[in-house]
């Protein structure tokens, strides 16, 4: 099944081009790992294929549905985690979850909260505010929605970023865990290292243009 | 059901992060108390001088009072890109802005509610037979100034001037709450019949229903773009 299908992307900012005319297939089960340049449009196309953006030109859809016309079905099987971490700073890290999952219309069972805090290496933190996290525990508390939530697709931007050695082995469980259960995963990153254990492909996004590498090639 | 629970999380979140870092509410009381003190010391007046002129001076600080509050409802979402979260959520759209309408009516009353005492104190209001009438005044043209100006809170946070353009495009179209709760509070200070003042009730209660629908429907079109 094609997880992302994008066809003729482009994305402009007035006369400046990010990048033109991107065509490629994710299918479910699959890692696809986004390298570039910095301001080469990596996070662009995330944010594009997250529902936040609108492209320019051409189209995309998630799981067979309509990227820009079926937004609301295309948000019930993504999940983003980006820089922003996405968390109240006056919130425990208990209640963000509990939030996030809200928001989704999920409902809450406090154990596997709880677990999924202590599967992330974070359950002895649950009930500090978030004010107090360092940017690795935040990042850990993002990845903890991905554990409850189980989401068919999950765009990660940066997913190595501030983590530590276990934090980059955990992050690459959940994203095999993800791939095992049929979902895909879109992460961009300039660690060809990290990726390349759990990317199953990629592309380089360079002058507005994407160049399709194989899973060999990744290293 | 999910809508419902959905407005009763996002409540929640708002009280219980500004209950925690008491931002928003100690610059919204510290802001009123500056605007009491200057007029009444400003104005050395007697009871029916106050009763013509207190109406405008309560409205005057609750409004500014309130765009302090409706500014930092959407303007804290920024912080760690929560603000996403909210867009790619694949909740109602509709219960954000309920929640968020909710939150800020409550902040806002709140602040009516603590100040409102010093009014009394400082212009030497005697309100205590008006009281339930005053407080259906408040509730209603605050719950009018919170659903427009949640719409326009999320309409102006993504740009860089928005703490000037929120009161640029709030004040104006709040302005018929604005007239019709100076009107309806002077009514009451003043002992009139309710009948002399019972239009520009019905005028909040109208305006209360319009915006909130139409804000409702409004809201996911901005936050998506």
């Amino acid at each position: 099944m094609i997880a992302i299908q994008a066809t003729n992307l482009s994305k402009a900012y007035g006369f400046y081009r990010i990048f033109e005319d991107l065509s490629f297939d994710i299918l479910a089960g699959e890692c696809f790992a986004l390298f570039g340049p910095n301001g080469a449009g990596k996070t662009t196309l995330l944010r594009i294929l997250a529902t936040l953006q609108q492209p320019s030109g051409g189209h995309f859809s998630i799981f067979g549905q309509n990227g820009v016309k079926e937004k609301e079905l295309v948000r019930q099987s993504l999940m983003v985690i980006a820089h922003g971490s996405h968390l109240y700073e006056e919130l425990t890290g208990f209640e963000n979850l509990q939030f996030a999952l809200a928001l989704r219309g999920q409902t809450i069972d406090v154990k596997s909260l709880k677990h999924a805090l202590d599967r992330v290496g974070i359950g002895a933190f649950a009930d500090l505010k978030v004010r107090q996290y360092s940017a690795g525990m935040k990042k850990r508390l993002a990845l903890a929605k991905v554990v409850i939530v189980k989401p068919k697709l999950l765009l990660l931007d940066e997913p190595y970023n501030a983590l530590d050695e276990a934090g980059v082995t955990m992050t690459n469980l959940i994203i095999r865990q993800t791939l095992e259960s049929e979902g895909a995963v879109l992460m961009t990153t300039h660690d060809h290292d990290k990726a390349s254990q759990v990317a199953t492909g990629g592309g380089i996004l360079q002058s507005g243009k994407l160049q399709l590498i194989t899973r060999e090639q990744l290293t | 059901m999910p809508f419902l629970k959905t407005i009763q999380w996002v409540v929640w979140k708002d009280l219980v992060c500004e209950l925690r870092s008491r931002e928003t509410i100690s610059s919204m009381l510290f802001f009123a108390l500056i605007v009491i003190l200057v007029f009444s010391f400003s104005f050395s007046m007697d009871q029916d001088a106050a009763r013509q002129l207190i109406a405008g001076i309560i409205w005057v600080a609750f409004a500014f009072t309130g765009i302090i509050g409706l500014g930092k409802s959407f303007s804290s979402e920024l912080q760690n890109d929560c603000l996403e979260a909210l867009q790619v959520s694949p909740i109602p759209k509709g219960a954000v802005y309920l929640g968020k309408v909710l939150a800020n009516f409550l902040f806002i009353l709140s602040v009516e509610i603590l100040l409102f005492p010093l009014f009394i104190l400082f212009f030497n209001l005697d309100v205590v037979a008006e009281l339930g009438l005053l407080l259906l005044v408040f509730f209603l043209a605050t719950l009018g100034l919170s659903s427009v100006g949640t719409l326009f809170s999320a309409l102006t946070v993504q740009i860089r001037a928005r703490e000037v353009m929120l009161p640029v495009l709030l004040l104006p179209l709040a302005v018929p709450v604005m007239i019709a709760a100076v009107e309806a509070t002077r009514g009451i200070l003043n002992g009139d019949p309710y009948s002399f003042y019972s239009q520009w009730i019905q005028l909040l209660v109208v305006f209360d229903i319009i915006f909130t629908v139409v804000s409702f429907w409004l809201f996911e079109l901005i936050l998506d773009s």
